[in-house]
């Protein structure tokens, strides 16, 4: 576990102390405050113009404004996990620092983990930054913590998944482009296994990628029940693809 | 005890092979110098021992761990200087060698005082809170050293340690291995000779792949036929001299120069004057007595011609044309045939 937290601590410490790590978050904000700045207004106008009307308190706070918001952190997360995890490997290999991890006592798997964790909470890094914005409303306002907190666990998991997948891909080669676009079309991939359902005829078939669908995992979350199958679902794709980063890793061994 | 045994190592990518057959053994505080030409196969056994790379077959024991049984064991008696020392820009020299130590599992409590250790035996201290980016090649080198020093490793393996330096950072370098030599048990891979004859108690060569030769520096400049090299200068030239000298035992071979002022006299094999070195050939002692004969042989004919002996300087650095001459001479040469 100490090796595990080395590495992890020293890829954290190095992504902090890089301009990357800012450019990106720095780009991040830019987009979610205008989004959500933007949707904040079209809400209060609309409900006040319901208010008006007598016709109640219209839509709620958590399907018209976070909503919008937490898909728009996910859309952004596709990218910016993208961006950061390139390195976590491709610049291993490039400085040739990759020969010093692989000579010093640790196994591939803690390797691997201590990178997949740096990933992780870099990401998740963002991802709290993201949660100031819906939870500042409650100074203003009340409202259902409950459907707010199970979309950020689902944020929290898919984000995982992201990091999983972005870390497999810079693991597969040695350019940082190469990785990032591979990464970014893995993650896109992921979102549209689902709809493969719908191309196939045999109803079992379909069954299967219906819940290989990342797209209604996410949404039960996001109204706000945090199912088992959901959790497994997105821990079953960070598992395999960081297993998969483990053999990568213990391949070099060998070649 | 023997540190690092190497037994029947080969190692193929694809069709080529990188190494084969490779084999021997390193003593307990030994400094093994690895001799060959760049591709020979040098730094491929020194990633199969430092377990960075798995071989096609055969096996290496590290204080007596096998490297793939474990490897852990292995790795923490290792302390291992890549090519390119392995750095990471963006980090201090400080928070580097700290974040290796850990990495090699150094205990908590004595992290900082390897760390101080290290960079002090590197003579880092001007330059711990500099990113490693901006310091220049020899320093990087020297982080990439104590690197491989931080955890203070009984086994320490130098893949061409003085590569890209100056000559000061060279000699540095060279008195710093020196001053590790009791410590650690030392291989180190270079292609520069002079490296090998200052801080190596053996030398192996390998060549294509394969160990050509394997003895002290002595014994192989001594084994060699033609290994001893007298340079002489004189105040009279004359070709009395030069015809005595011809005339002694073992001598194969005077080339004046310089109109007869400077003598290169090569002496080898069956030295002296008749009878004298007899039997002496089988034992490495014995030949060393043997050159040194020689160049007595040669010293006592100087003066007896009165040719007014000004210089007479013995050349041990004949490593050189060994050198060649095992790495250029034709793949049937086989490897038992030099050993």
């Amino acid at each position: 576990m100490r090796e595990v937290l080395v590495i992890a601590g020293k890829d954290l410490r190095n992504l902090f102390m890089s301009p990357l790590f800012y450019s990106i978050a720095g780009l991040c904000t830019i987009a979610w405050t205008l989004v959500y700045f933007l949707g904040l207004q079209e809400f209060a106008e609309a409900s006040s113009m319901n208010a008006m009307q007598g016709a109640g308190e219209g839509a709620s706070l958590h399907f018209v404004v976070f909503t919008r918001h937490i898909s728009l952190v996910n859309l952004v997360m596709i990218f910016a996990v993208s961006a950061m995890s390139m390195r976590l490997f491709t610049e291993e290999k490039r400085n040739q620092t990759m020969a010093l991890l692989l000579t010093s006592p640790v196994s591939s798997t803690q390797i691997t983990l201590g990178k997949f964790l740096a990933g992780l909470l870099a990401a998740w890094a963002l991802i709290a930054v993201s949660f100031f914005y819906p939870a500042s409303l409650r100074v203003f306002t009340a409202f259902d913590w409950g459907p707010l907190i199970s979309s950020y666990i689902g944020l929290l998991l898919l984000t995982g998944c992201y990091v999983a997948v972005g870390m497999l891909a810079s693991s597969l080669t040695e350019s940082t482009v190469l990785s990032v676009i591979m990464s970014l079309i893995f993650n896109v991939m992921l979102w549209f296994i689902g709809a493969l359902s719908d191309a196939s005829s045999d109803s079992n078939v379909s069954k299967v990628f219906d819940h290989l669908n990342v797209g209604s995992h996410f949404v039960n979350f996001i109204k706000g029940s945090v199912s088992l199958a959901g959790v497994t679902f997105f821990v079953s794709v960070i598992v395999l693809m960081t297993f998969l980063t483990q053999r990568v890793v213990e391949s070099n061994r060998w070649r | 005890m023997d540190m690092i045994e190497v037994s029947g190592l080969v190692k193929s990518y694809g069709p080529i092979e990188a190494v084969k057959d490779i084999q021997f053994r390193v003593k307990k505080g030994e400094v093994v110098g690895f001799l060959g030409p760049n591709g020979a196969g040098k730094s491929t056994t020194m990633k199969i021992i430092t377990g960075s790379m798995a071989p096609t077959g055969g096996s290496v024991r590290v204080a007596g761990y096998d490297v793939f049984e474990d490897p852990v064991e292995v790795k923490k008696r290792i302390g291992y200087l890549p090519e390119n020392p392995p750095v990471y820009g963006e980090m201090t020299v400080e928070s580097y060698l700290r974040f290796v130590a850990k990495l090699k599992g150094v205990s908590s409590d004595r992290v900082s005082k390897q760390v101080e250790k290290s960079i002090e035996k590197t003579d880092l201290g001007s330059v711990r809170k500099r990113l490693i980016q901006n310091l220049s090649k020899g320093f990087r080198q020297r982080v990439g050293i104590a690197q491989a020093l931080v955890s203070d490793p009984e086994v320490l393996i130098l893949d061409e340690p003085t590569s890209g330096l100056d000559p000061r950072q060279v000699a540095e370098v060279r008195a710093l291995i020196q001053e590790l030599k009791g410590e650690h048990t030392i291989i180190l891979s270079t292609h520069i000779l002079p490296e090998v004859q200052s801080m190596c108690e053996r030398i192996i060569i390998i060549n294509r792949g394969r160990i050509v030769a394997e003895d002290s520096i002595q014994g192989l400049s001594n084994r060699m036929a033609g290994s001893t090299q007298v340079k002489i200068k004189v105040s009279r030239s004359g070709a009395a001299l030069e015809a005595a000298l011809k005339s002694l035992k073992g001598v194969h071979g005077v080339v004046a120069s310089d109109g007869g002022y400077t003598l290169q006299v090569s002496a080898g094999g069956q030295v002296g004057s008749a009878g004298q070195a007899g039997g002496a050939t089988q034992d490495s002692s014995a030949r060393f007595e043997n050159s040194d004969l020689a160049v007595e042989l040669i010293a006592e004919t100087v003066v007896q011609t009165k040719s007014g002996l000004l210089e007479l300087k013995r050349d041990a650095v004949d490593l050189e044309e060994i050198f060649l001459k095992l790495t250029t001479g034709e793949e049937s040469q086989s490897p038992g045939g030099v050993r």
